[in-house]
């Protein structure tokens, strides 16, 4: 029996569905990211689970407690919100002490719990100040804090990075991360950045238009969509059109180049489309790989990396290089080879 | 060139308008001040201050003030936030019905106050209490456009859903929420409204008069029909009443900015 158990979870909003059939068992101590674009139902499944919004069919399940109808104050699911939401007219530690006030704990035990947590975000000095007088960072610090002080079963974050600027979220990630494992509290995350999901999450549930598209740990989801939304929305990707020369080999036609994939299950109607991620070509002719010709196109410098764009049978292929010094870097328009292992792509 | 132009004229308009202000002002300080022919004297504010009759009406006032000011923050703060937690849509129409008292002359909405209520189901014009019940609901109404003007004005700087939402979730029932976060984050936004309004409650005129209860607004009338200097004395002690709860506004929405933080969405 899972922990936490979504189970034919909808949601609609005026006729307009905002969440279909969703089903998700989250296992005691994981950590799981909802991760999806803007209005794929993400945020109101993370609302459904804190109690904010109710579904409009389907059951959600806590410790074999039925939480679907609970109010959001009897739920003991802790949530930091993107704009930090700490009350403005306590201080840190009213802040963080909140909730175990509200639970009617007694002072030593609040003091001492918020001392702990304080020590938990390395916050310590800064109990008394008044939350506009921290930065974003450490309001979100404070936040995280007083969503754990009152030992809540589920930690739920909305989006709790998108308001900081890139090094401190980088940093807050970690921050979450280690926070997460030393408590071993479960935890769903909502995000729209690939990057942190891959990074944070035990599993990752990508999300598109109010479906789960995907289920998987970062590895799987990277390496092996399994939809062409999840292929395009997680990182780079090539999309070609082929056609299907032979089925059972997997081999295909762009243009007048052929190639075979690495992975393709029963091949028929006509938009088939070979997947290939750009770290995955390199320049060159390999014997038994696939092999490509086409026109440079653009060289994009993405630091590290270098982006060089070919065009293949009127397709645009984007291949990433590192960004060594000793590498020579094509001109635009001259003839370039590219090569791929067979395995390293597949058909969608 | 311009932008000098632009600034001579500023300068121009703001000398004007305080000469407009200040002026009849200044008249009337110096009008209150000659009581005793050819001195300078505090003659008509001693007279004035020791009329029983205007301790008596100015405490009427005073409590009367308080108790409106009281209400009037229990009612629109607990109905201002919930029209901004469930019912966004109705706020455009109560804002609407906030400004009538701006529309319909108060006389008439006396006349509709005694017409309605001074016989049955519900008589409230019979026992002094009673009026004093029926008077103090006219002058809710009556500050009705400032009190809610403020509150909104302060719930619009916070979040107040997010906040709601984090409190609940840190197991906050409603009678918690408003109290521990919802009233603390708008003190200075209820205390800008509670001085309008108990400075509009201090100068009101018709519904004291009409409703025959010894206010500080009939007071004021009836010493103007029989007495020069006093009712200038009058006028200086109310425009001082009202700057000074202006002033206390002004004192403190200063501290406010420590305490407030953006908790947009």
């Amino acid at each position: 029996m899972a922990f936490l158990e979504l189970s034919h979870i909808q949601k609609s909003f005026a006729g307009a569905v905002a969440v279909e059939d969703f089903n998700l068992s989250v296992a005691q101590g994981e950590f799981i990211s909802f991760l999806g674009p803007s209005g794929c139902g993400k945020t109101t499944t993370l609302r459904m689970i804190a109690g904010f919004e109710l579904p409009t069919s389907g059951q959600i399940m806590l410790s074999d407690n039925d939480l679907t109808y609970l109010p959001p104050n009897k739920r003991n699911v802790g949530m930091v919100f993107q704009s930090y939401a700490l009350f403005p007219n306590m201080t840190v530690a009213e802040n963080i002490g909140y909730g175990l006030k509200v639970a009617g704990k007694l002072k030593a035990e609040i003091n001492q719990r918020v001392q702990e947590m304080l020590a938990l975000i390395h916050l310590e000095e800064f109990g008394a100040r008044y939350p506009a007088r921290l930065s974003g960072g450490q309001q979100q610090r404070v936040a995280l804090a007083r969503a754990l002080a009152f030992h809540p079963q589920v930690l739920l974050l909305d989006e709790p990075l998108s308001a900081l600027d890139a090094k401190i979220r980088v940093e807050l990630r970690h921050e979450i991360r280690r926070i997460q494992q030393q408590l071993g509290i479960t935890t769903i995350y909502v995000t729209h950045d690939q990057e942190e999901a891959l990074s944070l999450s035990d599993r990752i549930v990508v999300m598109s238009q109010g479906k789960i598209e995907q289920v998987g740990t970062p590895s799987e989801i990277y390496n092996f969509p399994s939809t062409e939304f999840v292929a395009k929305f997680v990182g780079q990707i090539n999309l070609l059109p082929v056609q299907v020369i032979d089925a059972k080999k997997g081999v295909v036609r762009l243009g007048g180049q052929t190639m075979r994939a690495g992975q393709f299950g029963h091949l028929n109607g006509n938009s088939i489309r070979l997947a290939v991620r750009p770290e995955e070509l390199n320049p060159g002719f390999v014997e038994g790989a696939n092999n490509l010709t086409g026109k440079v196109e653009a060289i994009t410098y993405l630091g590290s990396i270098i982006r060089i764009s070919v065009d293949v049978e009127g397709y645009p292929i984007h291949l990433d290089v590192f960004n060594e010094r000793k590498l020579k870097i094509p001109a635009t328009g001259e003839s370039y080879q590219l090569t791929f292992p067979i395995e390293a792509c597949w058909l969608l | 060139m311009k932008g000098k132009r632009l600034n001579l004229w500023g300068w121009f308009w703001a000398i004007a308008a305080m000469l407009y202000f200040f002026i009849p002002m200044y008249g009337t300080l110096d009008f209150s001040l000659r009581m005793k022919k050819g001195v300078i004297s505090l003659l008509a504010y001693e007279t004035v201050l020791a009329d029983p009759q205007f301790l008596a009406s100015f405490r009427y006032s005073a409590i009367m003030g308080l108790i409106t000011v009281t209400i009037s923050v229990l009612i629109f703060v607990p109905t201002i936030y919930w029209i901004y937690l469930r019912l966004p849509k109705a706020r455009p129409i109560v804002e609407i019905i906030t400004i009538l008292p701006f529309i319909i002359p108060v006389i008439v909405y006396v006349f509709g106050l005694i017409r309605t209520f001074s016989g049955p189901p519900f008589q409230l014009t019979l026992t002094p209490f009673k009026t004093d019940i029926l008077i103090t609901a006219g002058y809710i109404v009556l500050s009705m456009p400032y009190m809610f003007r403020a509150i909104d004005v302060g719930m619009r700087a916070i979040d107040v859903r997010t906040l709601t939402e984090a409190a609940q979730s840190l197991g906050s029932n409603s009678f918690q929420i408003l109290f521990d976060v919802i009233f603390p984050n708008l003190r200075i936004a209820i205390l800008s409204g509670a001085l309008i309004c108990f400075a509009t409650v201090i100068g009101e005129l018709i519904l004291g008069d009409f409703l025959v209860r010894p206010a500080l607004g009939p007071y004021m009338v009836l010493v103007g029909r029989s007495r020069a200097y006093e009712p200038a004395a009058l006028a200086i002690i109310s425009y001082t009443l009202t700057w000074i709860c202006l002033g206390l506004i002004q004192f403190f929405s200063r501290g406010g900015s420590t305490q407030q933080q953006l908790t947009g969405r």
